[in-house]
């Protein structure tokens, strides 16, 4: 169980991307949802331990997040949203690298661990090529590869399928979720179905706060009957943004479809649908804007 | 367009902070030299204003040259902008022509590196205007000066490297590219320099040229300017100079035009290499992998075994990388290129090489790679401390557990290395070069020496390059703070700031000599090391506590973490490193300044100023003479040990009782020095130990014609180290000390402060070198000594037993007692008081010219010329007897000592010889200028010039000593190679002469008035009295020697002076020289003579009428180089030659030569001669002082 307790952070320049943060996050995967800017690649820093907030606190299980850094980052696995790779060095040799950075320091150890992740992540067949070459996806499977040296009971990644194609996206989902059976998986994204595919419990978050916490199932439930569906004329859409809460636009065979949330039929033309994920998603984002608005 | 692109490129740069950074701070240095003392840049000293044009453009051209590596930021960042901020695809596809974007981002770049310049001149102008500044030393402001070194040295300058940068920057894309272009850009200027500094005349055109800032050319025309010439004039925009500036604004040129033809406009730029295509593997297998996780367990693992794999496995990892990169073979390529232009040039004397000894090799090696080398670890600690944040590995690799100090230990470990190949790449150079050259004598081991002391010095300069980066978190101010390193450095310099203890990474120079080795300096070099090596490791852990984790920033946030990381691990290293310090502090300074007198510059200064004000009243006082000297020297080599027990006998030769003895005894700087007097009943009237100064009144004085028994024992020793290599006179073999380590019995001038400027500051009137010679009281003291005439001299000297000691006297008997090894040596004439002690472990050479030993000492690694100096000791014997006179001993030795200094010096029948300057000359090329033969012919010629007719101590008696020795030897070379090779020789006499005058900081003489001014009774006297002797005759000015000679042999008080000599000449040389001798001994003459044309016409009887348009000036020139036009009134040579078969000018027979009346000015003079004419010349030897002396021939035109 990992336990976030009151965790603010303000940058230098004014930006204030974390403010009184608490979340609990137990085994298994917790999907952290949010928009750019957000504050979530700060807060996975802050766990990763590779950035210290102006206050509160981090604990993982017994383990004081923010004071014994170099305990946690005994038991983490960290894969940050950008990262890069020595273009000219084999994915074999860099993995091999990372094993003895990570402490993995007796060669035959070593040399078992890193052909399995190599094959775990199904890059084996490539591993003696240099990373430069890799694609998008292969890249990302080897971050996860490097993330799950040393058996991590924590593992964080950071907006991993950005940029991946729907299969690789699978593919990569797929690998988290069979880690995540076991440890505390935090997974950021600003990618509504990544969470609702996988992710028993989740948070959003928004503009540096925690705007709901909870199992997907349940935060869609509270929506259940509000959530309604209207094609309409393009050119009304700002009136109907000023009558109503319009979750989301969509264009769907050249019209213009909104989702409105309300307590009863807004008016004729409107049909119920059932909420998913996104709703709620955007059901927050829109209620923290206007939280800020007022 | 363009305008749009350059007025945006322009407003870019001007905003950035850099720039009024780098303008400011460059400005404030021109400010500080042109406003104070501390910083010396442009020469404005002793009689050159501070503001003086020459002065002005020179500062200008060396700032242009420092600017150099910031200005690469402006033009290379105008270049780079785009791709560094990832526009380049945005700015590619607006429609904008390549030229307008290329035109607009170089002429902005290229500007505000002129600003930058102009904002240096204004700081160096509001410099020469502030208020303290003493008013003597400034003349008008040159505006003209300024202007003239903006337009020529400076645009032409920035233009040239901005565009070579610019070409870099934009082919190679990348910042990198553009460092490695300046690197080979500096490499190109040090060679320039290379081939320019070191006084080899025949390269120095071709240094002129290849000198991309126009440095060399500039000093080419201006390098014989007088102080007077530097206060007025300007450079000529001609001959090499203009050709100098023309070839490189063109090259500038070409460079552009290249970029503009190369440029391309798009995502791939210019490759090099046309890169395989990666073969299209298809992505890993496409099958879903849902089978569980099984990974095998693995400990994570914390322990001192797994720290240490995992420093060495990331050590190897950073260094790997660097080894690999492309940059570090191109450094080291460079580097070695660079070293080889040292190599070929090291230890040249008169463009002759000397054999490749393995510690000239080091030294080259130090030189050529001094600045390189911490310009390489500079650059790499940036690249190493950022290369897991730069390729965005650093979050990955942060979050691993792994403490600090590994990837910072291995960064620095990487360095290290880097600093060994470098080395060891040198060294490995170093014996390929001496291979070749056929020099076999290979001395591996000591190679290894010189990598070990070097590795720890620059491995210091690293570890702060590297900390320096961890601290600023920010790579472009990490190498500002390394070059802000080096500026402070080089300000401690210029402020005399020298003692170790408070200069980071530095240490005593470690001197090294074939003779003696490293002797015990390195002892010193390394406790200092050791010094700052504790201080290194506190800044290293420092570095570890900030060491930048994952995305911490500011200071407040990482001194947090520090806090957090400061565990007892770190203190306990911290603790250690600063107690460390502390102790080898104490201990440091108690050796440099406890076992050591440290003396800052300033104190040096001062206290030679008190002397003068203190003790100049008693210069002249009545005091005894010394005429018996027996002393018993022993020296403890091994220890560094003199122990003297001195005897003199002093007589009162004056006609009143002397009751006051002044006593003048060396202030050693080793405090471990003792002197005790013991002589007749007396009482301290003043005793200044600090001066050694000493005031005795005696209890029953000393009665005229009396004689009194004076004794003194000394002892010195050098132990431990001092702040700077001292006691170099006392070594482990190689010990060389004179007699000025002995009392002595007056005022000694030559502590007083020469430079004007400095005595003006001290409130001291102007420098008095040497009385004028008309002071007779002056007359009363030779050169040598101020309290003694000639005397009888006896030593017994004692050293280890594997080493011989001598001084001069005929050994007597020589014994071993109680393990130590002694000499007893007797002098059965009166010599002057000027004594040698020497000891060294010495193969001994013997051989005899008539009756008289002749005997030379040389260090068994030095066999190279022994035989050569024992000819030049017959020849110059053979010459001198026959036309001079008797020689007056029965032995001549000639003694070698080590590197420590590089001069021969000649006392009585003993020649001590440096190592340097003539024992490791390598002579195999029959063109050389064989200096072995001129030295020593030089040194036996003062057996007759100070040892047996030598001079009043007043102006002009090193024309009695050294003048006439430099004759005599270059008659003996002259006699030996012919008059044909003497020429090679005077040319650089000439060229030394002229440039020695240039640099006089206080009055020129005239040669009869010469105040031990070497350039001029050495330099000038070579090219004036071999002028001489072709003019009136070898024979008359040989029998004016000689009659003169005979006129003051031996002789008592009051000595001679210069006009005795130079009547003597006067009476041999005829009335037709009369004017000749004035203008060579009394007046500082310059010709300028041209053949301005020569034409010829073939006679019926088959003979040729030459006709020669000639042009003859003189000019009187006064202390200061002012110059005055007088009338031609000497004959002048001219000579018309025939065609040499091989081309070779030397070898061209002349068909005409005669010295013949020349009217002043212009004239035509026509001769008849007998061959085809090829070429005419008025001066054709340059035989007289000509400034330019290339424009004395001229080729005949055959009508």
């Amino acid at each position: 169980m990992l336990t976030i307790r009151n965790l603010s952070k303000t940058y230098p320049n004014g930006v204030r991307a974390l403010s009184e943060v608490s979340l609990d996050i137990p085994n298994g995967m917790f999907g952290l949802l949010g928009p750019n800017g957000a504050g979530k690649s700060t807060l996975m820093r802050t766990i990763a331990t590779l950035q210290d907030p102006d206050s509160g606190s981090i604990r993982l299980g017994d383990l004081d997040v923010l004071a014994d850094k170099p305990a946690t980052r005994r038991v983490l696995g960290y894969l940050p949203q950008e990262f890069g790779v020595y273009p000219k060095v084999s994915a074999e040799a860099m993995l091999d690298h990372f094993a003895v950075l990570k402490g993995v320091t007796r060669r035959g150890e070593r040399r078992d661990l890193v052909d399995a992740l190599l094959k775990q992540v199904n890059l084996w067949d490539v591993r003696k090529r240099k990373l430069g070459g890799f694609s998008g996806g292969m890249r990302q499977r080897f971050g996860i590869a490097q993330a799950l040296i040393g058996d991590p009971k924590l593992v964080i990644v950071d907006e991993p399928t950005a940029g991946l194609d729907p299969e690789e996206r699978q593919r990569f989902l797929n690998l988290l979720a069979e880690i995540g059976e076991r440890v505390v998986v935090i997974l950021s994204t600003h990618i509504v179905e990544d969470v609702t595919e996988l992710c028993p419990r989740m948070a959003i978050i928004a503009q540096g706060r925690v705007r709901l916490a909870g199992e997907p199932r349940e935060t869609i439930r509270a929506l259940e009957g509000r959530v309604w569906r209207r094609a309409i004329d393009k050119a009304a859409l700002p009136q109907y943004r000023e009558r109503m809460t319009v979750l989301s636009t969509r264009l769907a065979g050249g019209a213009t479809l909104i989702h409105v949330l309300a307590e009863a039929k807004p008016e004729d033309g409107f049909e119920s649908v059932s909420p998913d994920l996104e709703d709620v998603y955007f059901g927050q984002l829109h209620h923290a804007a206007s939280n800020k608005a007022a | 367009m363009f305008r749009e692109i350059f007025r945006f490129e322009l407003r870019q740069q001007l905003r950035s902070p850099l720039f009024w950074l780098v303008a400011v701070a460059l400005a404030a240095l021109a400010f500080g030299a042109a406003s104070s003392d501390t910083i010396q840049i442009g020469g404005g000293v002793g009689n050159v204003h501070r503001n003086a044009p020459m002065v002005v453009i020179t500062m200008l051209a060396f700032f242009s040259v420092l600017g150099l590596f910031l200005i690469t930021i402006f033009v290379a960042g105008a270049a780079l902008r785009d791709f560094g901020a990832n526009t380049a695809e945005l700015m590619f596809a607006t429609p904008m022509s390549r030229g307008a974007y290329l035109g607009g981002r170089f002429a902005a770049g290229w500007l505000v590196s002129v600003v930058v310049l102009v904002v240096v001149a204004i700081g160096m102008w509001l410099g020469s205007m502030m208020p303290w500044l003493d008013p003597a030393r400034l003349g008008p402001t040159p505006w003209r000066a300024y202007g003239w070194a903006l337009a020529v040295v400076v645009l032409p300058n920035l233009f040239f490297i901005g565009a070579l940068l610019f070409l870099l920057a934009t082919l190679t894309r990348s910042m990198l590219g553009t460092y490695i272009g300046v690197i080979a850009f500096f490499v190109l200027w040090q060679i320039a320099l290379v081939t320019l500094g070191n006084g080899n005349i025949e390269h120095q055109t071709v240094g002129a040229i290849i000198d991309p800032f126009g440095l060399g050319a500039l000093d080419l025309a201006t390098r014989y300017w007088t102080p007077s010439d530097q206060n007025v004039r300007i450079p000529e925009l001609a001959g090499m100079l203009l050709g100098n500036r023309g070839l490189w604004l063109a090259a500038g040129a070409g460079l552009l035009a290249a970029t503009f033809l190369l440029f391309k406009p798009d995502r791939e730029g210019l490759r090099w290499f046309r890169r395989r295509k990666h073969s299209n593997v298809p992505d890993a297998v496409p099958t879903i992998n849902v089978a569980p996780i099984v990974l095998p367990v693995v400990a994570l693992r914390s322990g001192f075994v797994a720290r240490s794999r995992q420093f060495r496995k990331l050590a190897w990892f950073d260094t790997r990388f660097v080894l690999r990169g492309v940059p570090f073979l191109v450094m080291l390529a460079f580097g070695l290129a660079n070293l080889g232009g040292s190599l070929a040039f090291s230890g040249e004397i008169y463009g002759t090489s000397v054999w490749p000894v393995t510690h000239l090799m080091a030294r080259a090696m130090d030189t050529s790679f001094t600045w390189l080398l911490p310009f390489v670890l500079a650059f790499y600690a940036g690249e190493l401390v950022w290369r897991e944040r730069d390729r965005r590995v650093g979050e990955v690799v942060d979050a691993f557990p792994m403490p600090d100090w590994i990837p910072l230990l291995s960064k620095v470990c990487a360095l290290a290395v880097v600093t060994v190949l470098f080395l060891a790449a040198g060294s490995l150079f170093c014996m390929a070069y001496q291979l070749l050259r056929g020099y076999h004598h290979l001395q591996p081991l000591l190679y290894l020496q010189f990598i070990g002391l070097d590795l720890l010095s620059f491995l210091l300069f690293g570890i702060l390059a590297v900390v320096l980066q961890v601290w600023a978190n920010n790579k472009f101010v990490g190498y500002a703070l390394v070059v802000a390193f080096f500026v402070a450095m080089i300000a401690l310099s210029q402020f005399h700031l020298s003692d170790h203890l408070y200069r980071y990474g530095s240490a005593p120079a470690t001197p090294y000599s074939d003779m003696n080795g490293f002797g015990s300096f390195w002892i010193g070099t390394l406790w200092f090391r050791a010094y700052w090596y504790c201080f290194a490791i506190a800044l290293l852990v420092s570095a570890a506590l900030y060491w930048v984790r994952g995305t911490t920033s500011g200071w407040r946030a990482r001194g947090r973490v520090a806090l957090q990381r400061f565990g007892w691990p770190a203190r306990g290293v911290l603790v250690a490193a600063i107690a460390g310090f502390i102790a080898l502090g104490i201990f440091n300074f108690h050796n440099t300044h406890g076992l050591y007198h440290y003396q800052t510059y300033d104190e040096g200064q001062r206290l030679q100023a008190n002397y003068e004000k203190d003790y100049r009243k008693y210069m002249g006082m009545a005091q005894p003479r010394i005429t018996d000297v027996k002393v018993n020297v022993a020296m403890y080599p091994a220890r560094r040990r003199v122990d003297i027990d001195g005897h003199y006998v002093l007589v009162n030769r004056h006609a009143k009782p002397i009751d006051e003895l002044l006593v003048q005894l060396p202030v050693p700087d080793t405090r471990e020095a003792r002197i005790d007097l013991d002589f007749p009943a007396h009482t301290v009237e003043h005793a200044d130990p600090k001066q050694g100064f000493y005031l005795y009144k005696l209890a029953t004085p000393l009665a005229p014609g009396a004689s009194m028994d004076f004794g003194f024992r000394m002892h010195v020793a050098y132990d431990g180290f001092s702040n700077e290599p001292a006691g170099e006179q006392f070594v482990h073999n190689g010990t060389f000390f004179d007699s000025f380590a002995f009392p002595h019995f007056c005022y000694d001038r030559s502590r007083e402060l020469s430079d004007n400027n400095d005595r003006r500051k001290y409130g001291l009137g102007p420098a008095q070198r040497l009385p004028k010679r008309d002071d007779a009281a002056a007359h009363g003291n030779n050169l040598i000594s101020c309290d003694a005439d000639w005397v009888h001299f006896e030593a017994t000297l004692s050293t280890s037993p594997d080493q011989i000691a001598l001084a001069p006297g005929y050994l007597q008997k020589e014994w071993t007692e109680g393990g130590r090894r002694y000499f007893h040596y007797v002098q059965d004439t009166p010599i002057l008081d000027f004594f040698s002690f020497q000891s060294a472990r010495y193969e001994v050479a013997r051989e005899k010219w008539h009756d008289v030993n002749l005997e030379i000492y040389y260090d068994p690694q030095h066999p190279y010329n022994v035989q050569r100096m024992f000819k030049a000791m017959r020849l110059s014997l053979d010459y001198y007897t026959q036309h001079f006179g008797p020689y007056q001993f029965r032995q001549l030795r000639i003694l070698e000592f080590p590197d420590y200094a590089s001069f021969a010096q000649s006392f009585a029948n003993t020649v001590p010889f440096s190592e340097s300057i003539g024992f490791i000359a390598d002579l195999r090329k029959p063109t050389d200028i064989d200096y072995v033969t001129y030295v020593t012919a030089h040194e036996i010629g003062h057996q007759w010039w100070v040892h047996q007719a030598i001079g009043a101590d007043v102006q002009g008696v090193t024309m009695l000593d050294e003048s006439v020795a430099q004759y005599s030897a270059l008659m003996v070379m002259k006699h030996l190679y012919g008059p044909t090779k003497m020429r090679k020789f005077l040319k650089y006499e000439l060229d030394r002469y002229l440039g020695g005058r240039a640099g006089e900081r206080v009055e020129e003489m005239p040669l009869a008035l010469v105040e031990n001014q070497p350039y001029i009774h050495y330099r000038k006297a070579s090219v004036i009295f071999y002028a001489l002797a072709d003019y009136i005759g070898e024979d008359k000015v040989n029998a004016a020697l000689r009659t003169w000679l005979d006129k003051v042999k031996f002789q008592q008080p009051p000595y001679t002076d210069t006009r005795e000599l130079i009547a003597d000449l006067r009476a041999v040389a005829g009335p037709e020289y009369q004017n000749l001798i004035t203008d060579f001994f009394d007046k500082i003459t310059l010709f300028d003579n041209r053949m301005v044309s020569a034409t010829a016409k073939k006679l019926a009887d088959g003979k040729y009428e030459v006709t020669m348009h000639v042009h003859a000036a003189k000019y009187y020139a006064d202390g200061k180089g002012k110059e005055t036009r007088a009338r031609v009134d000497i004959p002048i040579e001219i000579g018309v030659f025939a065609e040499a078969k091989d081309g070779v000018e030397q070898d061209e027979k002349p068909l005409y030569l005669a010295k013949v009346p020349v009217k002043d000015g212009d004239s035509t003079i026509t001769v008849t001669v007998d061959g085809k004419p090829y070429e005419a010349g008025i001066d054709p030897f340059n035989e007289l002082v000509d400034r330019v002396s290339n424009d004395n021939r001229a080729p005949v035109t055959i009508e």
